[in-house]
């Protein structure tokens, strides 16, 4: 089959086609969602309403767009830090919960000075999520072996610690309900008067710029491109190849990790079952929408935020269950893939079978 | 205490099944090269599109071969994004993984809970009835049978037959393969479609076969279990059935425990066989052994003009 088409790797990819191509998977990602939603029974007009008047344009919408874009930031930037320097970090759940846990220990047992509280927890969190990927990034840098499913089935198991915690000793013991005590006021972070929106943002923006600075303008960034275009050849020139990935792989641990712990300082204020929600696919595709570029992923975090507050309201006005965002998310992510292939070849009618 | 053991192994088959399926079905697309992380989400729609025929016709049989039709299907998409048109395989995975949650979260919305007839027992007369190991052997659904048969098949099939030798020389070497006369794209997007197919049918059986129910998320992970059993099974589908029944009776330990009343930490358990996998994935490297067994060109798109 297909011995006729003969495809050409493109040498050098003009930046008009690889964005022709970008639109057009996107335009079909979003076209084949919307067909999909309206088979699910959502009318034509309240797609194009629920998903970019209320969304974007309402007070209350905005304002859970804004709230729901801070961990998407921290998550889509812990992917493409990992993706940089091509470690899969699936277990971005896994981080996330690990510093959730983290931040709400030390909520619950009071751990230092009130003052310092919030930044503690934030802290706890960060080194929380950079542990949780230690053992797949020693037994991949050590031992090479696949860190894809290895970090995914450590997600599992952080999953099943937060219920044990909280069915158990984390218990809320005011109400008997499977979720932790709640924060006490020191240990939560300001929010604004609109909405639910707070410092989690912030802090969120301030990441992201910083990280962009650092993969930019410093050395550290220099090495991680050299390694994400070929590791062999940069060990071979001599850089510090395994220091490189060691440090993005943490740090990309550290971000998931950030977002747990933002969840409990800033929004929740208490350890829950629903703190992960589907981060670790959002984080890719963001990541992967992104480019890897830190400011690229603010963008992107963006946009999918306000796809996860049109999905909170479908779901509410239209019974559709949370899968919906999920599969909106995979429908585009594989229209991208499938038309970046016409970025990266040109395909020619072969006259006769040429390369046999 | 015996009594505890017989209950624990008979059970064990239900909860190894369709590990054991999905792995075996994952072993032939990953010999053929092509690294199918979509599993879970294959599973997923053979799990709700099972149910859904079910009930709708009453017919069990008739809900597992939609199931199986499913699985196809996705992983249909899956094979032409990655095998046509060179997509990453881990991302395109992903995404199917996506697509089978969402699909199946979508259309499935009115079946959840919805109780389902299951298929019965196979009873070999006379057989059953012996103690110990009549109800470990001779008391089970007839998937179980089947899937130990589906995976010595395919082990004959990958390593005894012409059919075979291709197929794997497509994984290892897929310019040699496609020299010989060997259609490299054919041959993957057959592998695709066969894992798909088996990954359809242990959804199916988690749902038709195993609790007669559909719930959301009810794969819960066994498809990243027996994306990492294949790397325990050396990418051999006779292996397949030991890793199986290892997993498959620490999945099953929980349920019986708590049935004898004892108090153990539920949560803790079912980490048992996330732990074991990890285990699993780690220990052939730190003792240097099954190296080489993995395909050589696995994950890799091929492309013909960049034959070297």
């Amino acid at each position: 089959m297909f011995e006729r088409i003969s495809l050409v790797r493109r040498q050098d990819v003009p930046l008009a086609t690889r964005l022709a191509t970008f639109a057009g998977g996107l335009a079909v990602g979003i076209g084949l969602s919307a067909l999909l939603l309206w088979f699910a029974g959502v009318p034509g007009d309240a797609l194009v309403d629920e998903l970019f008047v209320q969304v974007f344009l309402s007070s209350d919408g905005l304002a859970q767009t804004v709230t729901g874009a801070a961990p998407l930031i921290l998550v889509g930037l812990s992917s493409a830090f990992a993706t940089r320097v091509r470690f899969w970090n699936i277990g971005i759940e896994g981080q996330l919960w690990w510093g959730a846990i983290a931040a709400a220990a030390i909520g619950i047992y009071d751990i230092g000075p009130p003052v310092l509280r919030p930044v503690l927890m934030l802290l706890a969190a960060c080194l929380a999520g950079a542990a949780w990927i230690g053992l797949p990034l020693w037994l991949k840098v050590r031992y090479s072996i696949s860190e894809t499913v290895l970090t995914l089935l450590l997600t599992n198991i952080a999953f099943l610690f937060v219920q044990h915690l909280l069915f158990g000793a984390w218990k809320d013991p005011a109400t008997g309900f499977p979720v932790s005590p709640q924060m006490q006021p020191a240990e939560q972070l300001a929010k604004f008067g609109w909405g639910n929106v707070g410092l989690s943002i912030v802090i969120a923006l301030a990441v992201a710029l910083l990280l962009w600075l650092l993969i930019d303008r410093s050395r550290l960034g220099i090495y991680a491109r050299a390694v994400g275009l070929n590791a062999t050849t940069a060990k071979a020139t001599g850089l510090p190849v395994t220091m490189t990935i060691t440090m993005l792989v943490l740090l990309s641990g550290a971000l998931s990790g950030l977002a747990g712990g933002l969840a409990v300082a800033a929004t929740e204020y208490r350890l829950t079952q629903f703190l992960g929600g589907n981060y670790t696919f959002s984080g890719i595709v963001i990541g992967f929408l992104a480019r890897t570029h830190p400011l690229g992923v603010v963008v992107a975090a963006f946009c999918v935020a306000g796809m996860f507050t049109a999905g909170s309201s479908l779901k509410v006005f239209y019974s559709l269950s949370d899968a919906v965002v999920v599969l909106i998310e995979g429908i585009i992510l594989m229209s991208l893939l499938a038309a970046q292939f016409f970025a990266t070849y040109k395909v020619a009618l072969a006259r006769r079978s040429v390369a046999a | 205490m015996t009594e505890f053991l017989v209950s624990w192994l008979a059970s064990t088959p239900t909860f190894a099944i369709p590990i054991m399926i999905a792995c075996v079905g994952l072993i032939v697309s990953e010999r053929a090269g092509v690294l199918n992380l979509g599993a879970e989400g294959l599973m997923a729609v053979g799990a709700m599109m099972a149910v859904m025929v079910t009930l709708r016709s009453g017919h069990p049989w008739a809900g597992i071969i939609a199931g199986v039709g499913a699985g196809m299907g996705l992983s249909l998409l899956f094979g032409l994004a990655v095998v046509v048109l060179r997509a990453d395989q881990i991302l395109a995975g992903l995404a199917t993984v996506a697509m089978g949650a969402g699909l199946s979260g979508l259309i499935g919305r009115d079946y959840v809970h919805e109780t389902v007839p299951g298929l019965d027992k196979i009873t070999v007369p006379g057989l059953s009835d012996l103690p110990v190991v009549g109800p470990i052997l001779f008391n089970q659904d007839p998937l179980a049978y089947f899937a130990v048969g589906l995976a010595l098949a395919a082990w004959w099939l990958l390593m005894r037959t012409r059919f075979g030798l291709r197929l794997r020389a497509v994984g290892e070497d897929p310019a040699a393969a496609d020299v010989a006369g060997v259609d490299v794209q054919m041959m993957q997007l057959g592998a695709v479609l066969a894992s798909g197919a088996a990954c359809g049918l242990a959804g199916a059986y988690l749902s038709v076969v195993a609790s007669q129910v559909w719930v959301e998320n009810m794969v819960a992970g066994r498809g990243w279990i027996a994306i990492g059993l294949v790397i325990f099974a050396r990418w051999n589908p006779s292996r397949a059935i030991l890793g199986a029944l290892v997993f498959g009776g620490a999945d099953a330990l929980l349920p019986r425990l708590l049935a004898t009343g004892a108090d153990v930490p539920s949560y803790l358990m079912m980490m048992l066989p996330y732990a074991l996998t990890i285990l699993v994935l780690a220990l052939p490297a730190l003792f240097k052994v099954g190296r080489g067994a993995e395909p050589e060109n696995l994950g890799k798109p091929y492309l013909r003009q960049d034959r070297r």
